[in-house]
């Protein structure tokens, strides 16, 4: 290179403002805040004018949805059982998402844990609390296979992990469903409660389920509790921890990880591991906590849990106590649209009132990432 | 030939008078006056930094001078942009191409072309330049899959095709293989011999200038300093006006009487360490800090970027590795920060083996770095000044793998007072900070887990002056303190006013070393165009 790099930064930073001023944190949230809110208004302004155009009613509407998910007896405790697998895939998601790895096959990974889980649940045998956890050990060890397939290939021969993780979903799917068909594996043997030869499996004996908590009628799986745990000592291993910081390093910028002694690989697959781990977790914890499939595995068990899980990651941007939240925010309208149709409003404009929900909660997240970017671009640009 | 030379004689085709161009406080152009003359390559010599780029930018309408004159064909003009130099008939190959890679030659070469045109006649004429001037370029061929040497001659090929009288080309030899410079010279020869047109050649290599040029303008510190016919220079002649200088006021050259031509005005203030430090002479019976043998390593296309390296940094003593960007410098600074591995050769710091490539190697074992490129390997723009000063040694401060933000916060405090970092405090995004902040917070990070080499890869690059200052006092001090430094630099001012010792880097090996003593630049000038490389070889 040549002299025309030397004059010309010389004469920008030259000038006077030579540190730009960082930016409140307090302002910041504020704005954040008030983009939710604004965003969620016009979420449901949108929603009751579809709904009231269409001849229903919108106050029926989002009654419904309040009391599916919260305001009818026992409804909290049925949204707090949905948030729980929604938080550990999560908290998985960014981890592996700090350490800049893709990871979107956490619906294909749950579905391997929980069939693995399944196996172990319904043949071991012993006493209930060990096979409860030694289902959830195989379930989050069967997760973490499954992702370290697509991390395997991504180190061995550079194979993109959003190709892997993505298409090792279907194979996963494929896998489970042979499981469920062959009585050898995981289908339940012919009783009067398998009825038709349809895919089911044995369901987990009375003493091998979690334990449920119940208050003032609404109840849930004590694994409640060890999830906010969870989202705690990840918040702290963020915070604190000398491996959460070379995560972060490795995933913002991998040539100073690595001259600074980050492995690219070795953290790299930690991390797609650890967050295949949750995902087959939350399928155990699924399996073993009663609010999906009544303690049994089925074909379609995972119920699009994983994609969701991936989705509460990104619109809390990776935020242990932000996905908390996020979680039970989208746990609740999966409850509450189990009400919806009482309401007598189609069901596709009620999954349009849905759907633009989500979309109000993922709006702000990307506008402020983006704004980010923005920022930190110009910056450099300025100062390369 | 009868006709060219009165053609040269006549009205240039480009005649720039007086030109100054200042970057801030910094002068590119000196009051430059240039001639270019139809039918005759015109060399343009000088250092990196000596103003040739800039002004040929002015020529090209990249930049707008502050005073002087131009004249095209004797008609005086104002040229504002590079649309406007075409229409008058300059065109420029610049060092870096800017080619798209993933369409073909002749779609490169019809970029930025407005309205209507015509697939099959854009083709026809790319083959037909190609042909003409034995270029060898098929249209065809997807840009993508072509060597760096076919790529320039695409970026030929956008110039010719507006049949332009005056060509410039920067620095056009720097990504080629000999062989490859050898067909761009004969096209030269052709364009200018065959077809009258000026050209123009930029570069900083002796031979090529010797070997290429009919006449040779030679530029220092923004001026010209000598001009002459190529027929009459030869290589010693050309170096040492293009790194000879006047007494430059904090260098210690003329204190150690290197430059025979000085008046003798400058004290006597030469540091301690310089008579103490023997360099090369007592190397038998002390270990040295870092000592690179034999290293043979390829970048990632696969090139032989270091060929059979080796170098010796005793402790306290700054070894300047001088040396034409592009000869193994970054091959080196990435091998130092163990993003790199190698094909042969051994690293041994303090008389103990490390292993190249493996991740954190380097700096474990007391290797610090500067990096050419801080954005890429020093620092990680998205976390905060804090952070950035721990990145390598977070240990440092944490125990059982916890660390306490606080106690990061405090100590990052400490250094940035220390260390004279203008922020906003410890918590401030590391992208706000300006260039020579940023620089300053790499440094601070790079002496606080006390290495044993501190590795200086063009630190002073795109800093002002005063950052430049503070930078050179700083590695003189960290020397002192009794570290070995590994100065990698391209500016020859820089490495001859901090280095005790001068080794010449070419080609991906070290052709040359010498006392900072014993420098003789004529020689030295002789070595960065790689003349003795066979002797070394």
């Amino acid at each position: 290179m040549s002299e025309q790099q030397v004059p010309q930064p010389a004469a920008k930073s030259a000038e006077p403002a030579a540190t730009a001023p960082a930016p409140s944190r307090l302002r910041e949230a504020g704005v954040a805040a008030g983009m939710y809110l604004g965003c969620i208004a016009a979420a449901l302004l949108i929603s009751a004018v579809i709904v009231w155009l269409t001849g229903g009613s919108w106050q029926a509407v989002f009654s419904a949805l309040l009391d599916g998910s919260l305001r009818a007896p026992g409804r909290w405790g049925e949204t707090i059982g949905i948030a729980i697998p929604l938080v550990v895939v999560a908290l998985g998601t960014a981890i592996n998402g700090r350490a800049g790895v893709v990871n979107i096959g956490q619906e294909g990974q749950l579905m391997m844990g929980t069939a693995f889980a399944t196996y172990v649940g319904v043949r071991m045998g012993g006493p209930g609390p060990v096979v409860i956890v030694c289902l959830l050990i195989v379930g989050a060890l069967a997760g973490a296979m499954w992702a370290g397939i697509a991390s395997w290939l991504l180190y061995w021969r550079r194979v993109p992990e959003v190709l892997t993780t993505l298409l090792l979903i279907t194979v996963a799917s494929q896998i489970s469903g042979y499981a469920l068909k062959v009585d050898w594996l995981l289908l339940a043997p012919f009783r009067e409660d398998r009825s038709v030869r349809n895919q089911v499996s044995d369901q987990l004996a009375g003493d091998t389920r979690l334990p449920r908590i119940d208050i003032w009628g609404n109840d849930f799986p004590i694994s409640a509790i060890a999830v906010v745990l969870m989202a705690v000592i990840v918040f702290l291993l963020f915070k604190r921890s000398v491996w959460g910081f070379r995560m972060r390093m490795l995933g913002r910028n991998a040539r100073t990880a690595q001259r600074a002694g980050v492995s690219t690989v070795k953290y790299g697959t930690n991390a797609m591991l650890i967050s295949g781990a949750c995902a087959g977790l939350a399928g155990a914890l699924m399996l073993s906590g009663g609010d999906f499939g009544n303690y049994r595995f089925t074909p379609g068990f995972a119920n699009n849990i994983g994609w969701e899980g991936l989705l509460v990651a990104l619109v809390a941007r990776s935020h242990p106590v932000g996905i908390v939240i996020v979680a039970f925010s989208f746990a609740g309208l999966r409850a509450g649209s189990g009400f919806l149709a009482a309401t007598g409003v189609e069901r596709e404009i009620s999954q349009v009132v849905l759907a633009l929900l989500v979309l109000a909660l993922l709006v702000p997240p990307a506008i402020l990432f983006i704004r980010e970017r923005r920022r930190a671009l110009s910056a450099t640009r300025d100062r390369t | 030939m009868a006709d060219q030379r009165t053609a040269g004689t006549d009205v240039p085709a480009v005649r720039l008078t007086s030109i100054s161009k200042s970057f801030g406080a910094i002068v590119a152009c000196d009051q430059v006056d240039l001639a270019l003359h139809r039918g005759r390559i015109h060399g343009l010599l000088g250092e990196n930094g000596a103003g040739k780029s800039t002004l040929m930018k002015v020529l090209i309408g990249l930049v707008l001078p502050d005073r002087g004159t131009i004249e095209v064909d004797g008609e005086r003009c104002q040229i504002r942009d590079p649309h406007d130099a075409a229409g008058r008939g300059i065109a420029m190959v610049h060092q870096h191409f800017s080619l798209v890679e993933p369409l073909t030659v002749w779609e490169n070469v019809m970029l930025g072309d407005t309205g209507r045109f015509d697939a099959t006649a854009a083709r026809r004429r790319v083959a037909e330049i190609s042909e003409h001037y034995g270029l060898g370029v098929d249209a065809d061929a997807k840009v993508g899959d072509l060597s760096a040497g076919v790529r320039q001659r695409v970026e030929i090929i956008k110039c010719l095709r507006r049949d332009p009288s005056i060509l410039i080309f920067d620095e056009p030899t720097s990504v080629l293989t000999p062989g490859e410079s050898e067909r761009l010279f004969d096209v030269l020869r052709l364009a200018v011999r065959d077809e009258n047109r000026a050209v123009a050649l930029v570069s900083h290599k002796l031979d090529e200038i010797l070997h290429a040029t009919d006449e040779v303008t030679i530029m220092r510190a923004g001026a010209v300093v000598r001009r002459m016919e190529t027929a009459d220079a030869d290589a010693p002649m050309l170096a040492r006006a293009m790194v000879g200088r006047e007494v430059s006021l904090r260098s210690e050259a003329s204190a150690l009487g290197l430059i025979e031509t000085v008046a003798a005005s400058a004290g006597e203030d030469e540091d301690a360490h310089h008579s103490e430090t023997g360099g090369v002479a007592d190397s038998g019976t002390r270990v040295p800090a870092l000592r690179l043998r034999d290293i043979v390593a390829r970048g990632l296309d696969g090139r032989v970027s270091l060929d059979g390296l080796s170098v010796d940094v005793f402790d306290s003593e700054i070894v300047g590795v001088a040396g034409v960007e592009g000869n193994g410098q970054s091959a080196l600074t990435d091998l130092l920060s163990s993003l790199m591995g190698v094909d042969a050769g051994t690293v041994e710091v303090d008389g103990v083996a490390v292993q190249p490539g493996r991740p954190g190697a380097m700096s474990g074992a007391g290797v610090a770095v500067i990096p050419e490129d801080r954005h890429a390997s020093g620092c990680v723009l998205d976390m905060t000044v804090a952070e950035n000063l721990f990145l390598v040694d977070i240990e440092r401060i944490s125990t059982h793998g916890i660390y306490d933000p606080a106690v990061m916060r405090q100590d990052a405090t400490r250094l940035i007072e220390d260390f004279e970092i203008q922020t906003a405090g410890p918590d401030a995004p590391f992208w706000s900070l300006s260039g020579g902040n940023q620089q300053r917070v790499v440094l601070a990070r790079e002496l606080s887990y006390s290495p044993k080499v501190l590795v200086a890869a063009q630190p002073t690059r795109g800093l002002d002056v005063g950052a430049i200052e503070w930078m050179t006092d700083r590695l003189r001090q960290v020397a002192d303190s009794g570290v070995g430094v590994l100065l990698i630099s391209s500016e020859l001012e820089e490495i001859l006013q901090l280095s005790d010792r001068v080794v010449v880097l070419f080609r991906g090996r070290i052709i040359g070393e010498m006392d900072r003593a014993d420098v003789d630049l004529e020689e030295l000038g002789l070595l960065l165009g790689g003349a003795g490389a066979e002797a070394a070889a």
